[in-house]
């Protein structure tokens, strides 16, 4: 059977994504050969002893221990980020929402502070970044309904820039009563967003509910398209809205909840990446919600690249995500009108 | 043998918060009909309209083929009738096709995509809307009534046989407004159902079988476009004289001017 158009483009996206993270996991502050890495991939997988001088206890360390969780984890979480990204801007029928600016990112790092506060265990710490950061989406919808009835694209985003105030100063009490020495340094190192504390075991937990839930996404895209026309007309063309809406809203707060756990706050990837693809191929969710999980996977990647690489200190990627998206998103809002009429 | 009623609507009470909108309405629909629903600004046409659609909620017994209306999920209503709302503009710019595509929707199965077979219905709807042509446009820089034409279509592709249509004619230019009646009146002659609601008494009597009027939340005149669309009426429900006159067989209204 010929493969259609979108399974086509998503292909390609795949490979070129998979290219990335081979070049990544090869390159870096100690280079590895092609050479050495097949004679590696060979020892591991087939048992066919490579050469002595390769030193492949040495790679493997590089490449298991180091380079190969992290690069799972910008892929996963840049995957979560602007997937949920493009589910909030079709749920709320809002092309300027993103996980950033409904507040998610902040209720769901205050809901993991208050985690490391309490507890140690890091499944505790996932489910109340979870739980705050689904409130925190709450709190945006309902102040954004209280203002205005309709629904009103600017007043959401003041209600997401309110709930992620809130939160936002919620944490810094959180900062303020958490021990100096140990708590308080951890807290804000985490926070500025950073991927260079990736554990493998820790990576592969939460790499679970991330896949599933961006899995989920990518399923109910075609309803995507129908709740971007209203409700009335969604509903009239027999798509159960509520229970869409619901599910939705859910797990693309779960992926980015679960981002925020692993890696702190990494803003702007949620918002720019749906806005690029969207102005590369065109609005519909069937091959945007794939698109963005591939592209975000592939932004993040290379942001992380480039923090490790680029300069002798290591800048956190959150930093750099901002420092990207913001001119980028401006570019994005002088030319997007034609992409949201 | 009677003929049952597709639809019938049986003194239905609706408002919203303090304000009562319909004040107990009866209606019936019936197969290969051309209904138009008339009346001024709020007299609750269109609330009626999405009454019978399930888009707002009533305890009020309305019912689709003798069963109650609360017992359809909105994908099974979706299977009887297709819901054409004013032409309007999306966030997303999404392609002609893509729009029509959308009227396949609940023919799909949860995981499911859009097949070859679909995009083949959704071409063969934008062939008999005659707008074939502008299947890669994207919607947003049609113009109204290429907008309205895409809806129509996409409720062909939706392959069901009774069209709820609000306002059809809305911000249309005055010819996309007769064109679009013609192919209204095409359709009607191929089968569909039709139940619109529009402020044109003119338009009513060129297409209709039969024309409803509302005012102020009750229906006032139920019955054929001869005995709907006189003089009297127009004046009591609009404010305005018209003269009904005979132009090639139609009767036309024309309104007077002081």
């Amino acid at each position: 059977m010929a493969l259609s158009k979108e399974m086509k483009i998503i292909f390609t996206g795949l490979a070129l994504l998979s290219a990335l993270a081979l070049f990544s996991l090869l390159w870096g502050q100690y280079p590895i050969s092609f050479e050495v890495f097949y004679a590696y991939i060979k020892e591991v997988f087939f048992g066919i002893k490579a050469d002595e001088t390769y030193n492949i206890e040495l790679i493997h360390n590089i490449v298991a221990e180091i380079r190969f969780p992290r690069i799972l984890l910008a892929i996963l979480i840049g995957a979560a980020l602007a997937t949920s990204g493009a589910v909030f801007q079709a749920m709320f029928v809002n092309p300027l929402v993103s996980p950033g600016i409904l507040g998610v990112l902040a209720g769901a790092s205050f809901g993991a502070a208050c985690g490391m506060l309490v507890s140690e265990n890091w499944f505790i710490v996932q489910i109340m970044a979870f739980v705050f950061g689904f409130v925190a989406v709450g709190f945006a919808m309902f102040v954004g309904s209280i203002v205005s009835s309709s629904r009103s694209t600017i007043m959401l985003v003041l209600g997401g820039v309110i709930s992620g105030s809130l939160f936002t100063s919620l944490l810094s009490i959180v900062k303020y009563v958490a021990d100096p020495y140990s708590t308080l340094p951890a807290i804000v190192y985490w926070l500025m967003g950073s991927l260079s504390m990736a554990q493998l075991n820790e990576v592969l937990v939460v790499a679970i509910p991330i896949t599933l839930s961006i899995a989920g996404m990518i399923f109910m895209s075609k309803y995507f398209d129908l709740l971007s026309l209203g409700d009335e007309e969604a509903k009239a063309l027999g798509v159960n809205v509520n229970l869409i809406r619901i599910i939705a809203i859910v797990l693309a707060t779960l992926a980015s909840s679960l981002a925020v756990v692993m890696a702190g706050i990494i803003g702007w990837v949620g918002l720019i990446i749906p806005h690029i693809i969207r102005m590369a191929i065109g609005p519909s969710h069937r091959l945007l919600i794939p698109l963005s999980a591939i592209v975000g996977g592939a932004f993040l990647l290379l942001a992380d690249a480039v923090s490790r690489l680029a300069l002798s200190v290591e800048i956190p990627i959150g930093i750099l995500t901002s420092l990207i998206g913001i001119p980028i998103f401006i570019i994005v809002l002088k030319n997007a009108r034609a992409a949201w009429n | 043998m009677e003929l049952k009623p597709i639809i019938k609507v049986e003194n239905l009470h609706f408002g919203y918060k303090k304000q009562d909108v319909l004040k107990g309405v009866d209606l019936e629909l019936y197969k290969g009909e051309v209904v138009s629903l008339l009346g001024p600004n709020g007299c609750g046409k269109s609330t009626l309209m999405k009454l019978m659609l399930k888009l707002l909620d009533t305890k009020a017994s309305i019912s689709l083929n003798g069963k109650s209306l609360k017992e359809y999920s909105h994908k099974e209503i979706s299977g009887h009738i297709a819901y054409i709302p004013q032409y309007h503009n999306v966030p997303f710019n999404y392609s002609v096709i893509e729009m029509v595509v959308m009227g396949r929707i609940s023919k799909l199965g949860f995981f499911a995509t859009p097949s070859a077979k679909d995009y083949k219905i959704a071409r063969e709807a934008l062939k008999r809307a005659g707008i074939l042509e502008l299947e890669e446009r994207p919607f947003g820089q049609l113009s109204g009534g290429q907008k309205q034409l895409v809806l129509l279509a996409r409720a062909i592709a939706q392959e069901v046989n009774i069209f709820f249509m609000d306002e059809p004619v809305n911000g249309l230019d005055y010819g996309n407004q007769i064109r679009l009646l013609e192919l209204i009146d095409s359709l009607a002659k191929d089968g569909y159902t039709f139940l619109k609601t529009t402020h044109y008494p003119d338009h009513a009597l060129l297409i209709s079988s039969r024309i409803v009027v509302m005012d102020r939340g009750i229906i006032i005149e139920d019955g054929s476009p001869e005995d709907v669309i006189h003089s009297k009426m127009i004046t009591d429900v609009y404010g305005i004289k018209a003269e009904i006159i005979t132009h090639d067989e139609h009767k036309r209204c024309v309104p007077i001017f002081r």
